[in-house]
């Protein structure tokens, strides 16, 4: 197909209704319509920066590689947390509700504040630890880094989010308690659990098997529904419950 | 923030009766799963409707079957564990609504499930002396 097809494919008008919430004029939001062209390929994305260019600047939301691996522009649509980029408006028929993302705090328009998921993403210790017990320039320390592809494959799934945020916005358990270590922290520590080149495992179980750890989770599965990126985070918490069982056992016979 | 937290407060927080309700819901789902149909059928079913041989559960092949070993282990599998299951489904749908507080709902539920079942046993240990 050539790009002069897509451009011009199915090109219409369509509605979007965008909530607002600008708190230097109002601490109400309220929801404002907008008519734009659209064609096969326009992306929810797109269609936001047509609004802000072409109909109204004072528009705010987030976004950066538009093409699904910055993280940084993922919004409701019709109630479903999407990233704005990898969606498109040809998949959608009547009216298309875009909200800011559910269960964080909103600081403008789309734009929410994420600091509690980074926070949650911190408090998991997510890069290897002891990975190199040789000191740097030391000739006789074995290679490091050296992982077989059996090894890469245990956790490889679980290390392509993108730390978007939409898993928080379909899990009721952060929504009912922001506490919650939440799906994608939760499966960054299962990521380097897995890891071979890791020993940080005890930190982070000390973490995980807490009430806000993995236990807060009931397994309702959303997440890896909405997750851009396949990651499963759900399958990625539930493993994490079998190794805070484990964990807690071992605990418990060393006394 | 929990990261500013020192280890020794981490550990204070430690869920240490979590694996156990997940370990006695993750069995209870599965003796649900894979037992209580069949357990529904003979017993609830065809039983009742006539379908099995005349003294196929007659009192005193029953009675024989419940009060012995195997039968404790069947009324464990059949009754307690899923009744934990059920409790701990009941918890969290109960902080789902946010009715209660969870620290009493887990008393009352486990609690429950814990003594009915002790009773259920409790029954089959006393037909098994008697
Ligand atoms: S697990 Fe998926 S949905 Fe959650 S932050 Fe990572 S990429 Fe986004
Ligand atoms: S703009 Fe980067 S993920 Fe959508």
């Amino acid at each position: 197909m050539s790009t002069e097809q897509v451009n011009t494919n199915n090109t219409s008008t369509k509605h979007l209704s965008v909530k607002r919430y600008l708190p230097d004029n109002s601490a109400e939001s309220y929801w404002q319509e907008y008519e734009l062209p659209v064609d096969d390929s326009t992306s929810l994305l797109d269609a936001l920066n047509h609004i802000k260019e072409q109909l109204d600047s004072t528009l705010s939301y987030r976004w950066s590689c538009r093409m699904a691996i910055c993280g940084s522009c993922g919004v409701m649509v019709n109630g479903i947390p999407k990233l704005g980029c990898k969606t498109f408006l040809r998949d959608y028929e009547g009216d298309i509700r875009i909200e800011p993302l559910s269960h964080f705090p909103v600081q403008r328009d789309l734009v929410v504040d994420m600091a509690i998921f980074l926070e949650h993403l911190a408090a998991v210790k997510p890069y290897l630890i002891d990975d190199n017990p040789a000191k740097p320039y030391d000739p006789t320390a074995p290679e490091t880094y050296q992982q077989s592809p059996e090894q890469l494959a245990r956790y490889k799934q679980f290390a392509n989010c993108i730390n978007c945020g939409l898993c928080y916005s379909a899990c009721p358990q952060f929504g009912l308690n922001p506490e919650f270590l939440g799906p994608a922290a939760l499966t960054l520590a299962h990521r380097y659990n897995l890891d071979s080149r890791d020993h940080g495992k005890k930190q982070r179980m000390a973490e995980l098997n807490r009430h806000e750890g993995v236990w807060s989770c009931t397994f309702v599965g959303f997440c890896s529904k909405v997750c851009p990126k396949n990651v499963d985070p759900a399958a990625a918490v539930n493993q994490g419950k079998v190794e805070a069982a484990k964990h807690t056992l071992i605990a418990l016979f060393k006394g | 923030m929990n990261k500013h937290k020192p280890q020794h407060e981490l550990q204070h927080k430690q869920a240490f009766d979590e694996p156990l309700w997940w370990g006695l819901f993750s069995a209870g789902g599965v003796c649900f799963a894979v037992l209580l149909p069949a357990v529904i059928l003979f017993i609830a079913v065809l039983l009742p409707l006539g379908l099995l041989p005349a003294n196929a559960l007659n009192y005193e092949r029953a009675s024989a079957l419940l009060f012995s070993v195997p039968g404790f282990l069947f009324v464990g599998a059949v009754i307690c564990l899923p009744l934990f299951h059920a409790a701990h489904r009941l918890r969290h749908g109960l902080f789902d609504i946010s009715v209660g507080s969870d620290a009493l709902n887990k008393k009352l539920m486990y609690g429950g499930a814990a003594l009915l079942s002790v009773f259920a046993l409790g029954l089959v240990i006393a037909g098994m002396l008697s």
